[in-house]
């Protein structure tokens, strides 16, 4: 990853640091670690799961895991990315359940009200169309396309992190995009 | 991307916006894990569930069955919570707390048989050390023995000539000595 | 004929079993005089003592010398399974840690006999380190008793064994069990108990990581 989820030195204490102070029974230091990447994971989740009621459950199980699991994590030093990984499967649990229960995804205004993201009056709409957009996507070309174009990672990182094939991976994004231009290009025209 | 991507690009600018939740969130794991099994500091080498498939196992899996399994493996080996349910058929398993024993009893149908003895680890192998009383006329043969903790080899010997191993209960891995035997586990509590 | 330590020579072997000395250091388990003959019975013995020395339980390799016997097996036989087995219930104990239970020890030495390695009761025991491994490891060994393949056992009781409590472990491999009786094969039988045992909702994963050969 792109160094991003890896060193992060916030407090003046890496991931690795405070990893081996949970396990050393220093429980309130695994608070640095949620503050550390709480934001960056609640915007994967946010947008793979199309609203952020969803998404805070989603990194909340995500943040259990990482703690209950937290022995288990070999570099400690990379604990924001093996934390992604989880994240990325809960997200998977959480989108898969839902479909089953066939709810509509609709566009959750007030979540995205208080997201804090400064903007004009004529973005809010585009934004809004946008996140429609996506929402609209397979959810593995969903995955795909936030992984590489959101979250920036290599085709490498994506198959370490779900497991599936590079072919697929680039099939993938390729459809997404495919997808997205044409749900875009509907939206112009309205 | 090329030029008709603007379109795309722009989406992609805009999705990468951050995203802030609730500023109580990180109260509220905080809180959640009180209720969390505390990590344990690992002693040993630092095994994650991938170094540990990745270490040259196979796992034979019949082509139907293959990624399910894996995928149902790889998925427990992931998840938080699961539940079984026990039989509520009688089992012969039982548990002992140290220093105690527990009792187990021993059945086998045998309708020709005129006499049956249970022999195993816990009476040295000793042939008549434990008849099995005939229990009804149509051939159950039954016995009740007290035993701790640990795992037992026994078989059913019939007219002290027929070596029988006990059908409700595991199978001895090995024969060993040419002669069908079975295995019983009590756990500790 | 048996030799002691003292090199006084014994005729016979129930004279040998009456006067047998003990010499300093070499126990002579009684339960093993009079039904099993010289000189396995000073062979085992030196088993034995080796065993206990290590820390090991002892009964469990009496017990394998006296079925032996009640099953008329032959003197170099019954040696050759107290030697293999003294040589599991070491392994099991490495693997296992030093404050392990005889019970445990046993139950680790029948997966061991099963084909699990040393490493899997380790990690074992690394997954479960506030419980007793005993019955988790039997249902190993139970497993591939009734057909299952190791590895695919191992896989099964460590993908159980954060959640399962010994009354599980049970009910999973009776469970199995009975689905093997009643025909199914055992890796089928296996595969639908797990999946049955997991609170998984999306179970149909895409390509997993799959293990590998090395």
């Amino acid at each position: 990853m792109r160094g991003s989820l890896g060193m992060f030195d916030m407090k003046g204490q890496s991931d690795g640091i405070l990893v081996r102070r949970v396990l050393e029974g220093d429980t309130a230091a695994y608070a640095g670690l949620i503050t550390r990447y709480r934001d960056r994971l609640a915007r994967y989740a946010t947008r793979m799961l199309g609203n952020s009621a969803d998404a805070e459950d989603a990194l909340q199980d995500a943040f259990v895991r990482g703690y209950r699991y937290l022995a288990r994590c070999t570099d400690p030093e990379r604990f924001g990315a093996w934390l992604f990984g989880i994240l990325v499967n809960r997200c998977r649990t959480l989108g898969s359940q839902r479909a089953r229960r066939q709810r509509l995804i609709i566009d959750d205004q007030a979540a995205l009200e208080r997201a804090s993201v400064s903007h004009s009056e004529g973005d809010e709409a585009l934004r809004d169309a946008i996140e429609h957009a996506v929402a609209q996507l397979q959810p593995d070309q969903r995955e795909a396309f936030l992984l590489k174009y959101v979250e920036e990672m290599s085709y490498q990182e994506m198959k370490q992190l779900t497991g599936a094939r590079i072919s697929a991976l680039k099939m993938r994004v390729a459809r997404a995009r495919q997808e997205l231009r044409q749900l875009l290009a509907e939206v112009d025209d309205d | 991307m090329t030029e008709r991507d603007d379109g795309l690009k722009q989406a992609i600018e805009l999705l990468k916006r951050p995203v802030s939740l609730d500023s109580s969130f990180d109260e509220r794991v905080m809180k959640n894990l009180e209720s969390v099994r505390r990590p344990r500091t690992w002693t040993r080498s630092l095994w994650t569930v991938a170094d540990w498939m990745s270490t040259g196992r196979t796992l034979t899996v019949s082509p139907l069955q293959g990624l399910g399994l894996v995928a149902g493996l790889a998925a427990l080996l992931f998840v938080g919570r699961m539940w079984l349910m026990p039989e509520s058929a009688i089992s012969p398993e039982r548990a002992a707390a140290i220093g105690e024993t527990a009792l187990v009893q021993f059945v086998i149908v045998a309708p020709t048989a005129e006499s049956v003895s249970l022999v195993g680890d816990f009476n040295d192998w000793r042939a008549s050390e434990t008849p099995l009383r005939r229990v009804e006329d149509n051939g159950v043969w039954s016995v009740s023995v007290p035993l701790s903790a640990g795992r037992y080899r026994y078989a059913f010997l019939v007219d002290g000539a027929t070596w029988l191993s006990d059908p409700s209960a595991p199978p001895a891995l090995d024969d060993e000595f040419g002669r069908p035997g079975s295995v019983l586990t009590i756990g500790e509590l | 004929m048996a030799r002691t330590r003292s090199g006084v020579a014994l005729i016979g072997v129930a004279i040998a079993c009456s006067l047998s000395l003990a010499a300093p250091g070499e126990a002579q388990e009684p339960r093993l005089q009079g039904r099993v003959p010289e000189p396995t019975r000073s062979a085992i013995n030196v088993i034995l003592d080796n065993a206990h020395a290590a820390g090991l339980p002892t009964e469990p390799l009496v017990d394998r010398a006296l079925e032996g016997v009640a099953k008329g097996a032959d003197p170099d036989r019954i040696l050759a399974a107290v030697r293999r087995l003294s040589g599991e219930l070491h392994s099991a104990f490495d693997a296992l840690g030093p404050r392990s239970s005889a019970a445990e020890i046993v139950a680790g030495a029948s997966a061991i006999r099963a084909g699990a390695r040393a490493e899997d009761l380790a990690y074992l025991r690394e997954l479960r380190a506030d419980q007793p491994l005993t019955v988790a490891t039997a249902t190993l060994a139970d497993l591939v008793a009734v057909g299952v393949p190791t590895d695919t056992a191992v896989a099964a009781v460590i993908a159980l064994a954060e959640e399962a409590d010994d009354a599980q472990y049970i009910a999973f491999r009776r469970n199995v069990e009975r689905d093997i009786a009643l025909g199914a094969s055992p890796v089928t039988a296996l595969g639908v108990r797990l999946e049955a045992a997991a609170d998984f909702a999306n179970r149909s994963l895409p390509q997993r990581p799959r293990p590998r050969k090395p």
